[in-house]
């Protein structure tokens, strides 16, 4: 008897359902206002913001703000090499390098357990003239084995792959520097990429028999940092801290020959690259012969270097990064400061 | 009488004794844990090295204002832990952190960031410890978050309203059809209130614990759902004695009192519906369009229904007393997008939908005492099979206009 569908009945039960139209219009015509001016004032927002913030933006980012950990000079000793000696075939060139477990600050605020030759990455510069007898006295004071090879010629029990040097032991390579160029040394005890990836690493300068002609030499080793081992790295840089060029500009001449000495021993990426702002420059592949290209832009991968000759044409601040952007942004970035 | 007085002394002793005794298991733990901590150390030598900490930071929330990003850290760990460098889309930023940069065992800092983030693109935040672990959060869509205004707290309390009252509103109007109905159709209505409820209830558990899974492990997310759904049914069940004694019966919910029961119960889910669409919308999670909050507002048309279903037995009902239940059960969606939009907090979330649970589940019950008290044919009858499927049914495909 309830069953029954009455007029009424049915009236009440449709009512939700009719009420429902209107109100769902408004809904739709309030959310659509209320989007227009969200837009509206979001865009407005943020051209003036965009405007006010430009100054710290990426490209600017210079002196006193640069998130780059250490002290002016700190690295003095990896940028500028010993002095070029004359030829003298059979002198005896020597030098220490001792392996070295250490915490190295590679970005601001950011520690690194690193391997390194004497306690830094990449490692001291080793410099010696074509011809010189090369010693260089090698101690292992980490606890895993390690090696030094140096790239050049030489006997193959010098080479650093067989004679491996365990923890606490020492062994002494013994060579003559050949052939002149921009060279570079490593540890090559496996696992090879841990190894080199830890910031094993250093440049190997054998200078030419006839003087190069006299310039600002500096040394730039590129290499990456791989902070948590995900197997890529989380910070780019030049001689060690991330940034540390952008906080500390290296100032040069115009009108005095700058000499760059660079390699490259970035783990995990295929290439790194050097570019200059403003100027060109010659670059000498591996720097054992006389041809260059005029450019200003270099590209290498694991273990290529050369030699970079500018002769910078005007005064100001002049950046050098990857042109990688990705190694830019995290820490390969510097600038030159170029005075008269 | 005289008897229990000289007892009494005996007694008082014996608690007195007793009370120290209880004690003395405190007293043992606190030598004990003293012990190991002055030579706890040798324990980690005999069995061995620890593993190191994670060194991961747990990133809460991101927002975004024009020219600037914000990244809320926890650290979820033991051990202290140290902002050391931050990174957006691989990139090494400048920042400033509002509170310390060592961060002690589950202590927050909010990292501010200067950055001209491009609107609609996806983006990634990545903050990395003194130690060089890198903690990385892939942001969808960056879009700006609502800022609290008195436009946007408007634009939430339209929301609230539209998804909450006006539904629920609207069911009630059911209620004069309702009573017209006869006693199986009336069952079949009470047990499609508890049917949907049931739905709700299934819905906001997932939603917890889901919400819960991405908290750091030490906030103890299953624990805090735990909490939530036991707090809230234990709360409701001790409501609806008192509704019962208030309404002078000896067993058992009356009419209105369950009714009020079951606005409460959708009053504490629609908090949490409220709560997930206002947090979604500030979070860029969510399209906020006409059809979705349509969407929302039919789905809960069914709430409505269940408020009246109970309703239709009793004696006649004062429309007073009605807009009461419509705002109790519709109203807390207004609060839930106030509190979503403006303060989200995943914990806060959580705890949330967990109530929503044990409030749907205990009115579940409540509904299902009556059903068995006053249908015909108790539980097991054709009718309120049906209902109870039909419910979830409804709630079903109304639920996907909303997926």
């Amino acid at each position: 008897m309830a069953r029954r569908v009455s007029r009424k009945k049915l009236l009440a039960g449709t009512a939700p359902v009719v009420a429902a139209f209107p109100l769902a219009k408004l809904a739709m015509s309030d959310q659509a206002t209320a989007e227009a001016g969200m837009n509206h004032s979001s865009h407005a927002a943020m051209g003036h913001t965009s405007m006010e913030h430009a100054a710290m933006g990426h490209a600017a980012m210079i002196g006193a703000d640069v998130p780059a950990p250490g002290r002016a000079g700190d690295l003095d000793k990896l940028l500028y090499p010993p002095p070029a000696l004359p030829a003298r075939p059979g002198r005896v060139r020597e030098y220490r390098l001792t392996a070295i477990d250490t915490e190295l600050e590679v970005a601001q605020g950011v520690t690194f357990a690193a391997w390194t030759y004497n306690g830094t990455a990449p490692g001291p510069v080793i410099r010696a003239t074509e011809g010189d007898l090369l010693r260089v006295r090698f101690t292992n004071g980490g606890v895993h084995p390690h090696t030094i090879h140096f790239h050049g010629i030489h006997p193959a029990n010098m080479d650093g792959v067989f004679e491996v040097v365990g923890p606490g032991d020492s062994f002494t390579y013994e060579f003559e520097a050949r052939p002149y160029g921009m060279h570079l040394y490593h540890c090559h005890a496996t696992p090879l990429k841990k190894h080199i990836a830890k910031g094993l690493y250093g440049a190997f300068i054998i200078d030419p028999p006839e003087p190069r002609a006299p310039a600002q030499e500096l040394v730039m080793v590129l290499n990456g940092y791989d902070t948590d081992g995900d197997g890529e790295n989380n910070f780019y840089t030049v001689n060690g801290p991330a940034f540390y060029y952008a906080k500390y500009p290296i100032r040069v001449r115009r009108g005095k020959l700058v000499r760059i000495y660079i390699a490259n021993l970035t783990e995990f990426d295929l290439i790194n690259s050097f570019h200059l702002h403003g100027d060109f420059f010659r670059y000498y592949p591996t720097g054992s012969s006389d041809q260059f290209e005029y450019t200003d832009t270099v590209m290498l991968c694991q273990g290529q270097r050369g030699i970079i000759e500018i002769d910078f044409q005007n005064t100001g601040r002049f950046m050098f990064h990857a042109h990688q952007s990705e190694f830019t942004e995290l820490g390969w970035m510097g600038f030159f400061e170029v005075v008269d | 009488m005289s008897d229990v007085e000289a007892r009494e002394p005996a007694e008082r002793e014996w608690w007195r004794q007793s009370r120290l005794l209880a004690l003395l298991p405190i007293i043992l733990l606190v030598a004990a844990v003293s012990v190991f901590a002055a030579t706890g150390t040798s324990l980690t030598g005999l069995i061995g090295h620890t593993a190191p900490p994670a060194d991961e930071f747990a990133i809460r929330r991101v927002t975004f204002k024009p020219g600037e990003i914000k990244i809320r850290v926890t650290n979820p760990q033991r051990t202290d832990l140290t902002i050391g460098s931050v990174t957006v889309d691989d990139a090494i930023v400048p920042y400033h952190v509002d509170g310390p940069t060592t961060l002690g065992r589950l202590r927050s800092a909010t990292i501010v960031i200067p950055y001209d983030w491009v609107e609609e693109d996806p983006i990634s935040v990545g903050v990395t410890s003194s130690t060089g672990i890198q903690t990385t959060e892939e942001i969808a869509a960056a879009v700006e978050t609502p800022s609290a205004s008195g436009r946007s707290f408007l634009g939430y309390a339209l929301i609230g309203f539209l998804v909450g009252i006006v539904p629920v509103a609207l069911g009630l109007l059911w209620l004069p059809s309702l009573r017209r109905a006869d006693q199986n159709w009336l069952a079949a209505f009470m047990a499609l209130t508890a049917g949907l409820l049931t739905f709700l209830a299934l819905d906001a558990l997932s939603e917890a614990l889901s919400l819960q899974a991405a908290l750091p492990e030490s906030f103890q997310g299953v624990g805090l759902v735990l909490l939530g759904v036991a707090a809230s049914y234990l709360g409701l069940t001790f409501l609806s004695r008192r509704l019962s004694v208030r309404e002078g019966r000896e067993r058992g919910l009356g009419a209105l009192g369950l009714a009020t029961l079951v606005a409460v119960g959708i009053g504490l889910h629609n908090l949490g519906e409220g709560l997930a669409i206002g947090s979604s919308f500030a979070l860029g999670e969510l399209t906020l369009g006409t059809f979705l909050i349509v969407g929302f507002m039919i789905h809960n048309l069914t709430e409505g229904l269940g408020i009246a279903a109970p309703l239709a037995e009793g004696a006649a009902v004062r429309t007073a007393r009605l807009v009461v239940l419509a705002l109790v059960a519709g109203a807390p969606a207004i609060g839930g997008a106030w509190i979503g939009g403006f303060l989200v907090n995943d914990v806060v979330g959580v705890l949330f939908f967990a109530i929503a649970v044990g409030a749907a589940l205990q009115v579940v019950v409540e509904v299902g005492r009556f059903i068995m008290r006053r249908a015909p044919g108790g539980l097991g009858s054709g009718w309120v099979i049906g209902g109870f499927l039909a419910g979830i049914v409804v709630m079903f495909v109304t639920g996907l206009l909303v997926a």
